[in-house]
């Protein structure tokens, strides 16, 4: 054998990166060589992207405001009970120490503002009808702190800390056939098994929170009249606003711990209503959901454009291979073009969907005629950008791509030369 | 040509001492049949043939005599349903696919009738393909490209894509590729069927040339006569049997 058999000169460190650039540029033009094959697959999947980050943004943005809606209506994002109150709904168990209570919260940097309440299941009758309805006792000022009954009044004048004054919701008064000024008179039971106990108010306001159940249902008196008319002198419930809603996720914060002892029981808004929590938990879904659909159609999509474009390429694979291309530096090529494509598509996708959901973000999309879950969305619902979903979510983009060439890649590593170039030869 | 290396002065050298005496290529009842049954092909039939280093050889033979065929099965691109190719004495049949890529990459150099080059990328790039394969270093791939655009004669063109090149432009690419890496073989399957003739008949007084200066063993196979007469050698194949095998003095 002579020294024309010899291996050509290598420079082994060399090797790699110089092989790598070359198979990158051919991976390179190539998927610019039919540009709008090329730009049509990257538009299917960055609308795509587009798609599922809206999805994500739009629950989020949901999530968002029906939590707003439901504590800052009249929830609030933390509630405390005398313990076993909730359980067993008795109006004997009351907060007694209110004073050292509220000592207390003044001193929790955390809570923003509270609102101490008695609540009672009562019957209301006008002078034309009968109808039960859940009446609180509140404190004028510090309830305005906290829920938005003051700025639910739609006629008359809100509670001014004078006796007789009662707050009807719009159904309610409707119900009772009763307007401003009209007479009521309100039957509750003592506590401590006492006696039945009456008195006689005066329509004074009308309010509507835009919730059906809470406008048939509800009716407000102040706070003093309510605890002689129940004969007790503790409060049922202090409402609480906190200075951000993740506050009350944060069960690891310390004035949790310090509100909760032998007497008192407090809890956060997702432990009040599991209901809206669990209905929370379950839009989380919709996001992967609309992720998988779309990466389904991703893959198909992609699948048949590099199909296409391999078959268009089938004689230059075929030479190639020839001339001592490895059908793995081949098969690397096609998972490079995807790669190429898929890099282009998720910058193409972040951009337009950083627009979109920016834009709703701002602009907010209104809601207001559909009720979920007895839940009306009486405010516009503004989209969240979560900065790290859309990096996973790119990540996954690119993931998909990756695995939608494979079927492609590797029919073009198996490429027979001859079979390649037959069709010209 | 200007090939002026000390590796390739120690080629000639040594190609001298040993010239002629060497089988670089060698067939054994090789035979290859497509189809079954009715449909049956026996596109070549037990063709032993044994080609010696710096043979200048053409394949001649009407359309479907299985000229195509033969190139490919020596060049390892398909294989034989009997029989064995020897390259300079290795069996290819028992090489994996990776070693046979490697081998066709360092050993062998392919030149089809058209269609030869990669279109994304330009005729230098096209040339220089294998030898970044091979991880030839950067300045020794441009001493190797300029050599060879300046022996097929296409000095100045290494920037134009193949559709900027004529198609005997194109062939000259293609010649000048598959002698980059420096193989003992070079296979080209009707290499002027696409040319016309006068540009034909200068490619191969180019391969001829290279053929005398290199030692390089040339196998290309043509139905053009005027082709034919420049080989030294002639092996005629009709319907997938060697019929005649000459050499001229
Ligand atoms: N892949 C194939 N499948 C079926 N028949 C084939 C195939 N390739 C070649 N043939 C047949 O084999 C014979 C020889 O073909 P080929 O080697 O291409 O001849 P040539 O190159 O001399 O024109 C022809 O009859 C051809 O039809
Ligand atoms: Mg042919």
């Amino acid at each position: 054998m002579t020294n024309s058999m010899q291996p050509p000169i290598k420079l082994h460190n060399q090797q790699g990166s110089a092989q790598s650039s070359l198979i990158s540029r051919l991976a390179k033009r190539s998927i610019f060589r039919n540009t709008r094959r090329t730009l049509l697959t990257v538009l299917l999947i960055s609308c795509s992207l587009v798609a599922i980050l809206f999805t994500d943004a739009f629950v989020r943005g949901m999530v968002t405001t029906m939590v707003k809606i439901s504590t800052q209506t009249f929830l609030g994002e933390g509630q405390i009970h005398q313990v076993g109150f909730r359980a067993a709904n008795d109006i004997d168990l009351y907060i007694k120490d209110t004073d050292a209570l509220y000592q207390q919260l003044n001193n929790i940097e955390e809570i923003q503002a509270y609102a101490p309440r008695i609540l009672t299941g009562a019957m209301t009758s006008s002078s034309e009808n009968v109808a039960s309805a859940m009446v609180y006792g509140v404190d004028a000022l510090k309830e305005a702190q906290v829920s938005k009954l003051k700025l639910a009044m739609t006629q008359g004048d809100y509670l001014s800390n004078v006796d007789g004054e009662i707050l009807l919701g719009e159904q309610l008064a409707d119900l009772l056939e009763v307007n401003l000024g009209d007479r009521l008179v309100v039957t509750v039971s003592e506590a401590h098994g006492g006696e039945l106990s009456q008195a006689l108010f005066r329509v004074s306001g009308l309010f509507s929170f835009n919730e059906r159940t809470m406008d048939i249902g509800m009716a407000f008196i102040n706070l003093s009249q309510g605890q002689k008319l129940l004969n007790i002198k503790g409060v049922h419930e202090v409402a609480l606003r906190l200075q951000h809603l993740t506050q009350a996720e944060d069960k690891q914060l310390p004035f949790w711990q310090a509100l909760n002892n032998e007497q008192l029981e407090t809890l956060s808004w997702q432990e009040l209503v599991p209901q809206l929590s669990s209905m929370l938990a379950m839009t989380q879904y919709s996001t992967l959901i609309v992720s998988l659909i779309m990466y389904i159609l991703v893959c198909l999509g992609l699948i048949n454009t590099m199909f296409m474009s391999i078959f268009e390429r089938h004689t230059e694979f075929g030479i190639l291979l020839a001339i001592g291309t490895r059908a793995k530096q081949l098969f690397y090529q096609i998972m490079l073009e995807g790669f190429f494509i898929g890099l282009l598509s998720v910058t193409v996708g972040l951009i337009l969907a950083w627009g979109v959901c920016y834009w709703g973000s701002i602009v907010g999309i209104d809601y207001s005629e559909l009720e979920m879950s007895g839940l009306t969305l009486n405010e516009p619902i503004y989209l969240v950008i979560d900065a790290a979903t859309f990096f996973y979510m790119a990540i996954a983009t690119i993931v998909v791509t990756l695995i939608a060439c494979l079927y492609p890649a590797f029919h073009a590593a198996r490429l027979q030369p001859s079979f390649a170039m037959r069709k010209t030869l | 040509m200007t090939i002026t290396t000390q590796t390739d002065t120690a080629h000639k050298v040594i190609n001298m001492t040993t010239k002629s005496e060497e089988t670089v290529i060698e067939t054994k009842q090789l035979c290859r049949e497509f189809g079954q049954g009715d449909t049956l092909v026996k596109a070549l039939s037990d063709a032993n043939i044994t080609i010696e280093r710096g043979e200048f050889t053409a394949i001649i033979g009407p359309s479907g005599s299985g000229k195509s065929t033969l190139l490919q099965l020596i060049g390892g691109l398909d294989n034989p349903s009997s029989g064995d190719v020897f390259l300079d004495k290795k069996n290819i049949s028992h090489m994996t696919g990776t070693e046979l890529s490697d081998f066709r990459r360092d050993h062998i150099g392919f030149i089809f009738q058209a269609y030869n080059l990669i279109p994304v990328l330009s005729a230098r790039e096209n040339i220089e393909y294998i030898m970044l394969l091979q991880g030839v270093s950067a300045s020794e791939r441009k001493k190797r490209v300029d050599m060879l655009m300046h022996a097929v004669g296409l000095e100045g063109l290494g920037d134009r894509r193949p559709a900027e090149l004529s198609g005997g432009q194109q062939q000259r690419v293609a010649v000048a590729r598959a002698m980059v890496s420096k193989p003992s073989i070079i296979l080209a399957d009707e290499p002027t069927a696409n040319l016309d003739s006068k540009t034909g008949a200068d490619l191969l007084d180019m391969m001829k040339d290279l053929n005398e200066q290199q030692n390089m063993t040339f196998v290309f196979s043509t139905h053009d006569p005027k082709i034919m007469e420049r080989a030294r050698r002639i092996i005629r194949l009709v319907d997938g049997c060697v019929v005649d095998d000459e050499r001229k003095a």
